[in-house]
């Protein structure tokens, strides 16, 4: 069982950047505006950023990266290593992580490779730089989260880059946490066409009508709404118990449970089931929608901010999705520098 | 081990409400315990959602996309969470 806790690790500093562009998921004809509410209403969504033409996922998490720097005020040459968890890379190979350390005139001593998870990825990215940094081998890293997956026509998802600045310190707090994949599950979500076992052909790019009367070509993702449901509501309560009973922290004195900002009947279903205020549980869903990995960072950036910034807190962050895979963490955030969401 | 039953009456009401309300109609229609689901304007996948939060967090029973599709009316998805409740 992955239960596991580091040592030595300080979150220092959280950036979140997101497109300045957005589309509002009411933004229809007249005649759909009573099926369109009806959708905000349950899937809790209704506006979405999404990038320009000419922005890509990596645009964004290097403007977070650049700011993060900033702000807690390390040099370039002090980075030891630069992790990104995403996929909307650059390009299918090589990985973003390694085009970003030139982009950015990181040393060539930096570590740099990419993590190909999705709405699961930020505790996993956490848990992997951690595991760097915990020995003192390394000393200072950037972990870069987030995706470019909005569409105009889909209306869950957002665009987002996250960067998040770890470091080697003797006397933070440990992190605490639970890990899981489950691979029997992942039909659920799926872009099932340009990998090598189903190559991109000119017929995967043709839009037919599938068995709910819409528009889709071959080569677009695959979303099992129904199962990644079960998935998330069965799966997420019963590891975020089983965490807070690792790490000897009753969920009653944590200070905020941020979730993967999935829809509204997901995130409602697991806070209910695990008895959790509203006031607790902070969502960006509404505003925001389903920033995939960086949902949990810009939830904090935008609803905890002040709070975070204002003295010591304990955090519980989740991240559940596609795999399947679903991860936890529980952090004692202490010091932590988060300047204001970076819109670009 | 308990068995399902047959849904009593005031069972048989009380889901058809929850299902109203869980899959949040435009406009109000009938709906009965023999509704067939196809003939629902709004039988889509949001109401499918709708519907299995409704059967966790009232009844305490998971249903999946799959037992949603061997329902045909209202009373079937009853019928479902009660035999699984049994077990």
């Amino acid at each position: 069982m992955a239960q596991v806790t580091l040592e030595r690790v300080r979150i220092k500093g959280l950036v979140c950047c997101v497109p300045k562009a957005s589309v509002g998921n009411l933004d229809c004809p007249p005649e759909k505006r009573s099926e369109r509410e009806r959708l905000v209403r349950n899937i809790g969504i209704s506006r979405r950023r999404i990038c320009y033409p000419w922005q890509y996922f990596s645009d964004l998490a290097q403007a977070a990266a650049e700011r993060v720097l900033e702000a807690v005020g390390w040099s370039k040459d002090e980075i030891d290593a630069l992790i990104v968890v995403t996929q909307s890379p650059d390009y299918p190979i090589p990985s973003t992580a390694i085009i970003l350390q030139d982009r950015m005139k990181l040393p060539v001593t930096t570590i740099a490779y990419d993590i190909n998870l999705g709405c699961s990825g930020y505790p996993f990215g956490i848990y992997t730089v951690g595991s760097m940094l915990s020995s003192g081998g390394i000393r200072k890293a950037l972990l870069l989260v987030g995706d470019k997956c909005a569409s105009l026509n889909d209306p869950l998802f957002s665009d987002c880059g996250t960067a998040t600045a770890l470091e080697f310190d003797p006397s933070a707090a440990p992190i605490h946490f639970d890990m899981n994949s489950d691979g029997s599950g992942y039909r659920a979500i799926i872009l099932p066409v340009g990998g090598h076992r189903e190559p991109t052909e000119i017929r995967h790019l043709i839009p037919h009508k599938n068995a709910d009367g819409d528009m889709k070509r071959d080569a677009d993702l695959i979303l099992d709404g129904t199962a990644v449901l079960n998935f998330s509501t069965q799966r997420v309560p019963p590891a975020l118990r089983s965490l807070c009973d690792y790490a000897k922290t009753p969920i009653e004195s944590v200070d905020y449970v941020v979730l993967h900002q999935a829809n509204r009947m997901i995130n409602e279903t697991i806070r209910k089931k695990l008895q959790l205020a509203p006031e607790k549980v902070p969502s960006t869903l509404y505003d925001f929608g389903n920033t995939s990995s960086a949902s949990v960072p810009l939830t904090m950036t935008v609803c905890l901010r002040d709070k975070l910034t204002a003295g010591p807190a304990t955090v519980l962050m989740s991240g559940f999705g596609i795999g399947l895979s679903w991860g936890s963490c529980i952090v004692r955030t202490e010091g932590i520098v988060m300047p204001e969401l970076v819109e670009m | 081990m308990s068995t399902a039953h047959p849904p009593t009456e005031a069972e048989l009401k009380s889901f058809v409400e929850q299902f109203v309300v869980a899959v949040d109609f435009q406009n109000a229609v009938p709906v009965a315990g023999d509704t067939k689901l196809a003939d629902l304007p709004e039988w889509d996948s949001l109401a499918a959602l709708g519907v299995i939060v409704m059967c966790d967090t009232d009844y305490g029973v998971t249903i999946t996309g799959n037992d949603l599709k061997e329902c045909a009316t209202v009373g079937d998805i009853l019928g479902k969470v009660l035999a699984k409740r049994a077990h």
